[in-house]
């Protein structure tokens, strides 16, 4: 999950910075490779901890609605 | 249309509840210059917006400010766990208790409800962007006075995050207003209003 967060932070971040610099083809092309390592570290993740969300390919129904939920420690998820 | 991911944009994983801190920081959540006004003022403000790059910054930006709600909601939240009423008494947090339990609600540092009275969505896209910009300052000097607060690393770290993104949308609506200002009679800026008056 830190990884996960870490690149979709980057990702973002091109995002954001594309919507100003739509031309910058240097971040695009960084945005493309940042997706690709994006996409599979989120395909390991969800096969071992469920689906991230209602558009996922991960669909285990009890894996959503198991904590922990984002705010919440993971030891006091769920009782 | 949005989409649920079951992560914060940053890590949040607080160990010691601290009340005093929480009664704060809740007014990034729903005082004037929190993160709930701030979504409504970006994702409010786009409808008005004549340019592309200006629709997609203002849905992005009003976007990752419901992320940084969430992020300011979870942070109140463990704040408050596992409080005894004299915790909760000597942090003067009784007052916001009464009322809410240790439900998270959107009020200011002084227990005042949110009001969409601190935010404005002008209709013209010199004075909405200037209104944009300001807000990202005022919201960089409410985290900057919440550190002075704060000696927590678990506190520091999130809160610290979420004052680098104001810089960031600072910087993001700052070219936004330039390539507006672009689009006009640089001898008047202010000569009509590209999002009503028909050039």
């Amino acid at each position: 999950m830190r990884q996960i967060n870490a690149y979709r932070f980057m990702a973002w971040e091109l995002h954001i910075f594309l919507d100003t610099h739509p031309n910058n083809c240097e971040a695009a092309k960084k945005l493309e490779d940042t997706r690709k390592k994006i996409d599979e570290l989120t395909k390991n993740y969800e096969d071992a901890y469920g689906p991230m969300g209602e558009t996922s390919n991960q669909t285990s129904r009890w894996a959503w609605i198991t904590g922990p939920w984002p705010w919440e420690i993971e030891e006091e998820a769920d009782n | 249309m949005w989409v649920y991911e079951k992560r914060l944009q940053y890590p949040v994983k607080i160990k010691t509840p601290n009340p005093a801190l929480a009664k704060i920081i809740i007014t990034q959540y729903g005082g004037p210059d929190g993160e709930l006004g701030a979504s409504l003022r970006y994702l409010s403000q786009r409808y008005s917006m004549p340019y592309p790059e200006l629709k997609a910054i203002l849905t992005d930006i009003g976007t990752e400010e419901l992320g940084h709600l969430e992020m300011v909601g979870t942070i109140v939240y463990q704040l408050t766990r596992n409080l005894t009423p004299e915790q909760i008494k000597e942090a003067g947090f009784d007052s916001y208790f009464v009322d809410h339990t240790t439900g998270i609600y959107p009020v200011d540092a002084s227990g005042v409800p949110y009001s969409a009275s601190t935010f404005a969505s002008k209709g013209d896209p010199i004075t909405d962007l200037h209104e944009d910009l300001a807000a990202e300052q005022k919201a960089r000097t409410t985290y900057d006075n919440i550190l002075r607060f704060c000696d927590d690393p678990d506190v520091i770290d999130p809160i610290r995050f979420l004052r680098q993104r104001e810089v960031v949308h600072y910087q993001r609506f700052g070219e936004g207003l330039r390539i507006t200002t672009d689009h006009l009679d640089s001898r008047n800026f202010y000569a009509f209003n590209p999002a009503f008056d028909k050039k």
